[in-house]
């Protein structure tokens, strides 16, 4: 019987453990196994394999029973999920149900989860831009949250290797704002965005550059991604329901399957990670307590190393949860700031207007991505009442509609002649919030879900310099939009919208240089538990106007690199 | 050799993908399955409303290509009770708007005769959020099917390539 037990504990053992293989678990399990790990990716929901569990990819629009429209019935049981843009019926198999997975909102925060092998990297919107160093200056500048212990600099070289290989497009623009990254061809502006960026370049004397969007799109694809067996972006549009061809960077396109060929990958899916086991006699941890989805039977599986890649929140909550006489308020959570300084980005208005010119002109085929707006607040030094900046989407289409007024044969004949109207332009808000300690995430003293994990209660919400953003934007993008002749100018704010929706939150375990005011060093390791390591949207200090999982890509790599090192060095 | 394993693996899901777009959400009388909404009288009245909106003519029209089953099945599943109390009591209306006109039903009256029936509930308040219900879902009905999509709109799901600025036409 102790044979057996031994065994079985031997079983359970590997050298690292990656908990999540959504974009940022993924990298970890690619880089961990790739320098020769035994690795244990562990996956709260279950599998999906590229392309054989993507039911939906190749179906034609019209085997969809509703059209693509959700029920009312699976509208009402999801109000949370269905307020995401991607959620649709097309896709709704990757969305987390709102009955399944409770929590607590003490103010309303929609979380939008997808629990699956790949997690969000299947449904992501696919904006990948770095960082620059006005972004990593921003705590330290400004006065908020607390400085941030790397540089631009140091993560440069990190963003060179992930962008190679997860295969990102675009343009070099030379900008201090956005610094250039390893690119493969842009797409193009369509022929009134690039009015715009023209119109914006003589009147601001190149102040407010208007680029075409970075995204994770395979326009041109190298070897690299070939040896991943992922081919060009077709240009379908159809990304969240999954890619068949690998056209746009996925953990179950690229890093998994990248990370399984090295034969050091276990991949489990239904295992929900209830805590980190904390030894306090060796001051480390050793393993993980995993809860079966399915039988919700626990079971211990130990490592040296553990990367936390749950997706923010998710790695917020295995933290507060990760109890021990040591650490009786959450692993690592010495000072209590443990799962406070959330923040997100303001993604809650919109602008929208038409362009009565180049009506000779139009678009053709389809593009994943659109024209871009770089932070031009605020950048070089503060000039506005209000802290930071945003960025902003910008796209230009030509109008199509049919008139409908008819009926009989006058409606069938002009249902088949489509009508070009003006070209519609829009514009969406993506504006930097300040990470506060107000903004947090806790656990509820007595709900636990159907694992037995204590509900998590949000507490997040806009602040008064969100509000003097969203006025900004409406001020500046109007006056941009006037000046490039755009016509019927609308602002499109709804205040009741919750914060939530951008996907983008971060925080809560953020790095520093003082253990006193963060949890992670500047290698992404507890201050006070070395072996575990956060690398995912929860490590972020500052939130920056760009998408961040690029980022959250390169800190993962930098942060792997690192740790296999210290491991060598038997330093963990 | 990787990167011709690469594109024969593509190849083979390439040839599982039919020419349409994303957004050109649609529907067959298959994917959609029976409703239980109506019964079967108010179902022949149902296609002969939609029908009138859109009727046959070199080319099918909605009652043949069975839009009443897709105008069924959304009202049914993705619309609120009130939009399926305005359904139901605008079949009634309808039948007993034929009855008072024409002395007969509406699916016996001529293609003038329901013209003309509609046309006159589009413009009463009482019976147009039926008429405008109805309409709508026809034509959300119709331009998202399959022959429509693939015939007329000739729109390609996998059209591999985007051009910023061509000409109209």
């Amino acid at each position: 019987m102790q044979n057996l037990n031994i065994d079985s504990i031997k079983k359970r053992s590997f050298d690292a453990i990656v908990i999540g293989s959504g974009i940022s678990g993924g990298w970890s399990a690619k880089e961990l196994t790739g320098k020769g790990l035994k690795t244990l990716l562990l996956e709260r929901g279950p599998n999906v394999e590229h392309i054989k569990d993507y039911p939906t990819t190749n179906m034609n629009p019209w085997e969809f029973k509703h059209g693509g429209q959700i029920t009312k019935e699976m509208r009402d049981a999801n109000p949370v999920a269905s307020r995401c843009y991607a959620f649709n019926e097309t896709s709704a198999h990757f969305f987390v149900k709102d009955a399944e997975h409770p929590y607590i909102q003490e103010k309303p925060f929609d979380w939008i989860r997808g629990y699956q092998v790949g997690g969000k990297s299947l449904m992501w919107a696919r904006g990948t831009q770095r960082w620059s160093q006005y972004d990593f200056d921003g705590p330290a500048r400004d006065g908020f949250a607390v400085e941030w212990p790397i540089t631009y600099a140091e993560l440069a070289p990190w963003y060179s290797y992930v962008e190679i290989f997860a295969g990102i497009s675009g343009n070099k623009d030379g900008l201090a704002q956005l610094p250039d990254g390893e690119f493969l061809p842009p797409h193009e502006q369509s022929c009134v965005e690039k009015h715009f960026t023209d119109v914006m370049a003589k009147k601001y004397n190149g102040a407010r550059p208007i680029i075409i969007g970075r995204c994770a799109h395979l326009t041109q694809p190298q070897p690299i991604h070939l040896q991943q067996g992922r081919g060009k972006c077709q240009h379908r549009n159809i990304c969240e329901r999954g890619c068949p061809f690998g056209g746009y960077f996925s953990s179950n396109s690229s890093t998994i399957p990248w990370a399984r060929q090295t034969g050091k990958l276990t991949l489990q899916p239904d295992s929900v990670v209830h805590s980190i086991i904390f030894d306090e006699k060796k001051n480390k941890a050793t393993g993980v307590r995993v809860v079966d989805a399915n039988t919700k039977q626990m079971t211990e599986y130990y490592a040296k190393i553990i990367f936390v890649n749950a997706a923010t929140i998710n790695t917020n909550l295995i933290l507060l949860n990760s109890k021990s006489t040591r650490f009786p308020n959450g692993l690592g959570n010495d000072n209590g700031l443990l799962g406070k300084y959330i923040a997100f980005h303001n993604f809650r208005t919109t602008m929208s207007a038409e362009y009565e010119g180049m009506l000779d002109s139009t678009t053709a085929g389809s593009r994943p991505n659109g024209s871009y707006i770089p932070r031009f607040r605020n950048v070089f030094k503060q000039e506005t009442d209000f802290l930071r900046g945003y960025a902003a989407g910008f796209s230009a289409s030509r109008m199509t509609y049919n008139d409908t007024s008819g009926i009989g044969e006058d409606l069938k004949t002009s249902l088949s002649n489509r009508k070009f109207g003006n070209w519609r332009v829009g514009s969406h808000m993506m504006g930097e919030t300040i990470p506060k300690e107000s903004n947090y995430v806790a656990l509820d003293d007595k709900q636990t879900d159907a694992w037995g994990v204590p509900l998590l209660k949000v507490s997040v919400a806009y602040d008064d310099n969100d509000e003097k953003m969203i006025k900004d934007f409406h001020e500046q993008l109007t006056e941009m939009y006037t000046a490039a002749g755009f016509t019927n100018i609308r602002t499109h704010d709804n205040p009741n919208k919750a914060p939530g929706l951008d996907i983008h939150e971060m925080g809560g375990v953020r790095m520093g240089k003082d253990p006193k005011t963060s949890l992670l060093n500047k290698w992404n390791q507890l201050h006070a538990c070395k072996n575990v390591f956060v690398t995912d949207g929860a490590c972020m200090t500052s939130n920056s106007t760009q998408n961040p999982s690029l980022t959250f890509m390169a800190i993962t790599a930098r942060a792997a690199n690192n740790a296999v090192e210290e491991l060598k060095k038997r330093n963990l | 050799m990787k990167r011709r394993a690469a594109m024969k693996s593509l190849g083979v899901a390439l040839g599982g993908l039919v020419a349409l777009p994303a957004w050109a959400n649609s529907w067959t009388p298959d994917s959609i399955g029976n409703s239980t909404l109506l019964a079967l009288n108010d179902e022949i009245l149902l296609a002969e409303i939609v029908e009138t909106f859109i009727p046959e003519t070199n080319t099918p029209g909605a009652k043949s290509l069975k839009v009443q089953q897709f105008v069924q099945r959304m009202i049914q599943d993705c619309y609120d009770d009130t939009a399926k109390n305005t359904f139901k009591q605008g079949l009634l209306k309808t039948e007993e708007l034929a009855l008072k006109a024409n002395n007969k039903p509406f699916v016996q009256c001529d293609a003038k005769q329901r013209t003309d029936l509609l046309l006159q509930m589009s413009n009463d308040a009482a019976t147009k959020p039926f008429i405008g219900l109805v309409k709508n879902l026809t034509i959300r009905g119709y331009t998202n099917s399959e022959y429509y999509l693939v015939n007329i709109a000739k729109y390609n799901m996998v059209p591999g390539f985007y051009k910023g600025c061509v000409p109209v036409g």
